[in-house]
């Protein structure tokens, strides 16, 4: 025998509680007795001796004395709850009584009652990333980039993994000994992780800025004043806003590397937002010409 | 809600146990195995959800016995809604089985 006590990081998704359950009574009948239970670990502690029945509840407990001596009574010891509102329950195993004697919940209505309350939870954050989509949806829309397409289809696979998660908690005898749940879960945050972290990430690699130049007068007039130089980290869509005015017509010019022009605008009064500019990876300069006093002001995300 | 909506079968029986005298949860999932000669079954999460929705609802209440001392337990009492609604249920299965009769 190895040590006394041993931690396993076997994770569930919450419609697939049974499996939990079903795993921690064969832990029992080796030997190995739940300490704590956890989403992501649970804690065991090596006794032979004894052999459990294993329950899950999930609700938000109003009266916990209430609750824990409604379990009592009924041979039930109360082991903990994890912080989103499951809690493990387990009783000591007599092969006398019937398999009955290990349900907790023993009519059609309560246990609908419990699986919908994590079906409404599910829903509910389903409803939220897919307004959160939503939102992404209308952005794309209007000024594409990667990592706005990034944070958009995270938001819709995580929303229909949870939306699966409901219609499975919903109608449990869908989907009878589920395989692979593990690996489920790993994606699911593995979907998180890389999509938000992808997302911000990509976002901190754009370059952003906000600028401001202006002269009274000038004696002679100038050509390719180097303003601002930037990087561009990966091709994609950037998107300038430009207000310049003058007297008389000035250009304002973005020029790549290689010194080739890859936006220009030659006006004595100009004002837009979210011009989108296909940018290439490399480095960029912007540029002004003018022969009369100016005022410019730019900026890029 | 309706005011005549059917109740389930947990609720029916913990009611019907309270009928004559208010009685702890484990009397009440005694009484409901005895008196549905085993059928009926009210594990202990469907208890706790169940006294605690009707206790919601003003159908029970929760004392605590008096006697015993340092074994002070937890009671549930029928109210006056819960003796109505536990009436008009069973005035509702009752109607229910004389309509089987006639057919």
């Amino acid at each position: 025998m190895s040590g006394k006590y041993k931690t396993s990081y076997k994770a569930y998704s919450a419609w697939n509680y049974q499996k939990e359950v079903e795993d921690l009574n064969k832990a029992s009948e080796q030997g190995w007795q739940l300490m704590k239970g956890g989403c992501f670990h649970s804690k065991f502690v090596r006794n032979p001796d004894v052999r459990y029945r294993y329950q899950l509840d999930f609700r938000k407990i109003d009266d916990m004395p209430r609750y824990i001596e409604t379990f009592r009574e009924q041979g039930w010891e109360y082991i903990n709850s994890t912080f989103n509102g499951w809690h493990y329950l387990r009783k000591l195993y007599d092969p006398s009584l019937p398999e009955e004697a290990y349900e907790i919940f023993t009519d059609r209505e309560s246990l609908q009652e419990m699986n919908g309350r994590w079906a409404r939870l599910a829903m509910s954050g389903s409803i939220i990333l897919g307004l959160f989509a939503l939102l992404y949806a209308v952005r794309m829309f209007r000024q594409p980039d990667l990592p706005a397409l990034v944070l958009l289809l995270t938001l819709v696979i995580e929303s229909a993994a949870l939306l699966r998660g409901m219609f499975i908690m919903r109608n449990p005898e869908s989907s009878r000994n589920r395989k692979g749940d593990g690996a489920f879960l790993a994606v699911f945050f593995a979907v998180i992780l890389l999509g938000a972290g992808g997302s911000i990430v990509l976002r901190t690699l754009r370059p952003g800025f906000s600028t401001d130049q202006r002269a009274g007068s000038v004696d002679a007039p100038v050509t390719d004043n180097r303003w601002i130089d930037f990087k561009v980290h990966y091709p994609d869509n950037y998107y300038l806003d430009l207000d310049m005015e003058a007297p008389e017509a000035m250009t304002f010019e973005i020029i790549d590397e290689n010194g080739e022009v890859v936006y220009s605008v030659t006006e004595t009064s100009f004002q837009e937002e979210d011009i989108r500019l296909k940018l290439t990876r490399g480095e960029y300069s912007l540029s002004l010409s003018y022969k009369t006093g100016f005022h410019a002001a730019c900026s890029m995300e | 809600m309706k005011k005549s909506e059917p109740m389930s079968e947990s609720y029916y029986y913990i009611l019907l146990c309270l009928a004559k005298g208010a009685n702890h949860g484990y009397g009440i999932m005694q009484m409901t195995e005895k008196l549905s000669g085993g059928d009926v079954i009210i594990g202990s999460g469907t208890m706790y959800g169940a006294t605690g929705n009707m206790m919601k609802k003003g159908w029970i209440r929760e004392i605590m016995s008096a006697e015993g001392g340092l074994e002070r337990r937890r009671l549930y009492q029928l109210t006056d809604s819960g003796r109505e609604a536990l009436r008009a249920e069973i005035a509702r299965l009752k109607r229910m089985l004389e309509n089987a009769e006639e057919v």
